[in-house]
């Protein structure tokens, strides 16, 4: 690394053990819990509903897994959401970055007005104008399509913001001067903007991907055939609605818990894929040093 | 940055491959639903004519169709949810598409008949929602129908009183039930009663007296003091209690007036019959924060020796526990509420389930013939076992349950009914049936009017004040009283 | 024209987003405004009643219950959900050990990856005073009495806050986290030159280059403070609803439960109209439009 911390005196000693300690104390607030919702999920069901701090599996078994698994048929949901959450993710990146990149003009006749435009959309509750947007979905043909759940949040403000706030940190000189060489927009944008902000973009990615896996009131409002359901709606019946009067089968802890699991997998695979940017632009940073 | 921009680029062409991958994908369903699409168009408009010229419900079916959502009528996975809708068309020849959301129900059926969304058949189970449809026209008029249809008039199918559930206020028959739904009342461990030699509690003091017990003398015989008496769901549900001092939950009418009992002088030794228990931990101290199913896996799991829940779950909580253990000594037993001064007991009977026909069905006449099939054998079987080779099959006059079946529990949105001819075929699950009987007897509805779920929110803040012990039970109840009357929520 | 010639590629780069927002934002946005003028009955007529809804929500007591309950735990939660995460990204930064940081930035987003149902159960869960973690930690390391975190009015807010707070900061740091990534080295290395300490360096670079990150993370969480929901709805039992039910629990109420929706669809309006006065209040201060 860099001769940044080249100075280290038992004061920046002690401060970086403290430093360790509080992001430690921080992590067991995080890892207990979700210890205590894995073990459960590989307790046997009886075990699983025993009231005790669980941390490890109690009377191991998988058999909350097999019944999530048996019940729910899961490979479609699982495909559905795959599929909603790539081209939605794909798609809302791109469609939010290039607005964010328009926002970076300062000068751009009409920028303040569009600002304003987005920033509304993003002060819209959901829940006002739901029966509107099942008329507009459903005018369009789209209720029980998967369509219609990509195009639920195509694009947001949110992303708008941060992409912008990303760009405006990739000198703008470097726009200039490549404009002067006769470089046109959409170029700029792709090979140069797109480029040095990929830390921004990962962001961007990651916020969404978990957003869209995790959709659930537009796959329960647009969505009436099963066969499309995605994962997230097959498995809530599972994991919350254990109030149902005639509901008669018996949803033990260590389904319950399986089932948030299995939901979070895809969750945990993708992040540290896209954690890496973060780490590789750490990097590129100190190798320029 | 070259690794940058290669795993980009790679990200970039699985992107693609994954969008041209999906978007063929989507064709081919496309063009798999094209045929079934126009049939069904036809069908449609086959059936309009037919509706046009006055057709009864006894209508050939050939060409029916019908557009259900409902909550717990169906198959319990997609499958079997294509096998169930087959299965309705052969036996009634009606072509049904059945869409059961899997969650957020209400707010699936507001979004859908407030956009104009036109379904036949749509599944309720909630006595307060009937009443605002009936105000904002969404129901049709079924009396007409139900007194001349052969089968729903018949007592022996649905009793002729339980009819005034489903009226509308002048009096009018504006829904049809979809089963028979059954009441709430305490549950309690008998093997644990007998265990401590004790005898079913009749009084308050009795009860008190085994709660405490079941807190006091390790009933579970592990040794450890980790037993309570007593669970329940915030107020749900203590009415078996309550039922002692003769207070009904919700509203109840008092000469033209409204009134909630619960928020009455009455109720404050009952507050603090409750308060004494969680002093002293005989009550569950979660009580407050419990949902139904935390309570059940308390009384499941041998932490707790009283519940009150609905009397089905006597004996699913039997078979629970021997499904486990085939030896288990686990026994739940339904318990008769208490008896107020004037040896009345009051408990509560759910909110029925039901089927309405909104104003705007496009198939009213299918969705007529359905509501009666699904009240006679075939459809009560259907509601109950399943599907024939699916959950069970038949030879003669003998059912045999498939693994599926077993594990759907004998219930497709309908484990009771009220149809006497028809019989279970294999009978009820232990100790359910004195716990209907109990219901029978002394189980009643509740009368919720506009304004409840504002009132309730009132009720419930003091009163589970009052039951932890968090506020004096009369002060409790005089401010829940107060706020009450000051909102004009009740009359007196 | 020559507006256009210079800028026409940006219009053209812009003009998906206004269509998509127009269909799918302003459209049914302009709609649920009708609503709100309507008697808005599930079928047949919808008469138009003027402001009738508007006045019914204003004379409702519950609404200002809701909206001072809106008030104190959002703002709480716009507080702690800044502060937090910055003061942690800060922290990660200053970890020398790459491995620790990765872990530790990995394990901090977890929660985010959780719907509020999830978490929201394994907390009343960890709170419960029958056999939760946190009563078992007072009962047996500080001898207390088990508390019911949960039922007791005076915690309930803080409860809120708290939570909210634990849930989101892994992933508002990342935004921190990814505006500190992208500060420009040689500024440091200036700094290192003059002499700066790690402490000063913190002081003098970092913070005033988080600047831009910082206006858009609090203008972000602005807009969100009035729609609390799912949170509330999750957490909330009956002894602390008074304390806890937030503006959108209240049109939840309205319109799903009541089956009100011409007085739940004014409300939501007012809390569209507040949210727009907030931001532009913060975009004021925070002089976002010239960032």
């Amino acid at each position: 690394m860099s001769d940044r911390f080249e100075r280290l005196g038992w004061k920046n000693k002690t401060f970086d053990t403290l430093n360790a300690l509080f992001l430690l104390a921080l992590m067991l607030t995080m890892l207990i819990p979700f210890i205590n919702v894995l073990a459960l999920s590989f307790s046997s069901g009886v075990a699983s509903m025993q009231p005790d701090i669980v941390l490890w599996p109690k009377a191991f078994s998988a058999e909350g897994y097999s019944i999530v698994w048996k019940s729910l048929d899961i490979w479609r949901p699982l495909m559905n959401s795959v599929i909603v959450t790539v081209i939605g993710t794909a798609l809302h990146v791109m469609l939010s970055s290039l607005a964010g990149y328009v926002f970076i003009y300062p000068r751009l006749p009409g920028r303040k007005i569009m600002l304003t435009f987005v920033l509304i959309t993003m002060m819209v509750p959901q829940e006002a104008i739901m029966i509107p947007l099942y008329v507009v979905n459903k005018d369009l043909h789209l209720i029980n399509t998967l369509t219609a759940l990509v195009l639920s949040g195509l694009v947001s403000g949110f992303s708008i913001l941060l992409m912008r706030s990303f760009f405006l940190n990739v000198p703008y000189e470097m726009a200039e001067s490549a404009k002067i060489d006769g470089a046109g927009e959409f170029r700029i944008f792709l090979t140069m903007y797109m480029r040095l902000a990929a830390a921004g973009l990962a962001t961007v990615v990651l916020f969404e991907f978990v957003g869209r896996w995790n959709m659930f009131t537009a796959p329960v409002m647009f969505i009436n055939d099963t066969m499309k359901y995605t994962l997230q709606v097959a498995l809530k019946a599972m994991i919350i609605d254990t109030n149902s009067n005639s509901g008669t089968y018996m949803i033990t802890t260590n389904v319950r818990m399986a089932g948030i699991i299995i939901s979070i997998i895809p969750l945990m695979a993708v992040y540290p894929f896209v954690q890496k940017y973060f780490m590789k632009g750490i990097l590129l940073g100190a190798s320029k040093e | 940055m070259k690794k940058v921009l290669l795993t980009m680029s790679t990200i970039a062409v699985a992107g693609t491959m994954i969008l041209t991958g999906c978007g063929s994908e989507t064709k081919g369903n496309d063009a798999a639903n094209t045929p079934t699409n126009t049939q069904s168009n036809n069908a449609a408009a086959n059936t309009s004519t037919g509706s046009s010229s006055n057709e009864t419900a006894n209508a050939p079916a050939g060409d029916m169709k019908l557009r259900i959502l409902d909550a717990n009528v169906g198959g319990k996975t997609p499958e079997e949810n294509t096998q169930f809708e087959a299965e309705i068309k052969r036996l009634t020849g009606i072509e049904a598409t059945l869409e059961k959301p899997a969650s957020d129900y209400d707010q699936k059926v507001l979004t859908a008949l407030s956009s104009g969304e036109k379904y036949d058949l749509i599944e309720l189970s909630d006595l307060g929602t009937l009443a605002t449809f009936v105000d904002q026209g969404v129901l049709t008029d079924l009396t007409d129908f139900v007194t001349k249809s052969s089968v729903l008039s018949d007592p022996t199918v649905i009793p002729t009183k339980e009819w005034d559930q489903l009226k509308d206020k002048d009096g009018k028959i504006v829904a049809v039930f979809s089963k028979f739904q059954g009441g709430t009342m305490p549950i309690v461990r008998k093997d644990w009663l007998d265990k401590l030699n004790l005898k079913e509690p009749k009084t308050l003091d009795d009860y008190y007296n085994v709660l405490k017990a079941f807190k006091e003398k390790d009933p579970d015989g592990n040794g450890k003091n980790d037993t309570y008496g007593l669970s329940t769901s915030d107020l749900y549900d203590i009415q078996g209690f309550m039922s002692s001092a003769g207070l009904k939950y919700r509203y109840v009418m008092k000469d033209g007036k409204r009134t909630i009992p619960y928020a009455t002088e009455a109720a404050v030794p009952m507050y603090e019959w409750f308060a004494k228990l969680v002093k002293e931990g005989i009550m569950d101290p979660n009580f407050v924060t419990n949902d139904t199913g935390k309570m059940r896996n308390l009384f499941l799991t041998d932490r707790v020796g009283m519940v009150t829940y609905w009397d089905a779950w006597v004996g699913m909580f039997n078979n629970m526990r021997t499904q486990e253990d085939p030896n288990t000594k686990f026994q739940a037993e339904a318990l008769n509420g208490i008896a107020g001064a004037d040896g009345k007991v009051l408990l509560r009977r759910g909110d029925p389930d039901f089927w309405i026909i909104p104003a705007n069905a496009e198939h009213p006449d299918a969705a007529k013939k359905f509501l009666e099939f699904w009240h006679t054998e075939p459809g009560i079987t259907l509601g109950s076992l399943g599907i024939e080779k699916v959950d069970y099959s038949k030879s003669g006059d003998t059912y045999m349950l498939t693994d599926m079946g077993k594990e759907h529990n004998s219930d497709h949105g309908v484990p009771f009914w009220y149809n006497e001819n028809v019989k279970a075929p294999f009978g009820k699950l232990p100790g359910v049936q004195a716990a209907q009987d109990i219901v029978k007897q002394n189980a009643t509805l509740e009368l919720s009017l506009p304004g409840w779920e504002d009132a309730e929110k009132i009720v419930k803040n003091y009163a589970l004040k009052a039951m932890s012990g968090q506020m004096d039970a009369a002060e409790a109840v005089k401010k829940m009283h107060d706020e009450l009357m000051s909102k004009n929520l009740i009359d007196e | 024209m020559k507006v256009l010639k210079r800028y026409g590629a940006l219009y053209v780069m812009m003009a998906p987003v206004i269509a998509y927002f127009l269909v799918f934002a302003y459209y049914p946005l302009v709609k649920g405004l009708q609503t709100s003028f309507q008697n808005y009955r599930l079928m047949g007529d919808r008469p138009y009643v003027g402001f009738t809804n508007y006045s019914d929500v204003l004379h409702d007591s519950t609404f200002w219950d809701a909206m001072v309950n809106t008030l104190v735990i959002g703002g709480g939660i716009l507080l702690f959900s800044f502060a937090a995460p910055l003061v942690i990204a800060l922290s990660l930064n200053e970890v020398l050990r790459t491995w620790y940081k990765k872990i530790a930035q990995m394990i901090l987003y977890v929660p985010h990856l959780l719907s509020w149902v999830v978490v929201g159960g394994i907390w009343i869960f960890l709170l419960s005073p029958d056999s939760g973690l946190v009563n078992m930690v007072l009962v047996h390391v500080f001898h207390r009495t088990p508390f019911n975190f949960l039922a007791d009015a005076s915690w309930a807010r803080w409860i809120m806050i708290l939570l909210a707070t634990w849930k989101e900061m892994g992933y508002t740091c990342i935004l921190f986290l990814a505006g500190i990534v992208s500060i420009n080295p040689s500024l440091y290395e200036a700094a290192r030159m003059d002499g700066a300490t790690r402490w000063q360096q913190l002081i003098r670079v970092t913070l005033p280059q988080l600047g831009n990150t910082m206006k858009v993370v609090f203008l972000l969480n602005t807009l969100g403070i009035l729609r609390i929901f799912d949170e509330v709805f999750v957490l909330r039992n009956p002894t602390i609803a008074t304390k806890v039910d937030v503006l959108m629990m209240y049109t939840f109420q309205k319109g799903i439960l009541d089956i009100k929706l011409g007085p739940a669809s004014a409300a939501s309006f007012f809390v569209l109209l507040l949210t727009l006065a907030l931001t532009l209040v913060v975009r004021r201060v925070t002089r976002f439009d010239e960032v």
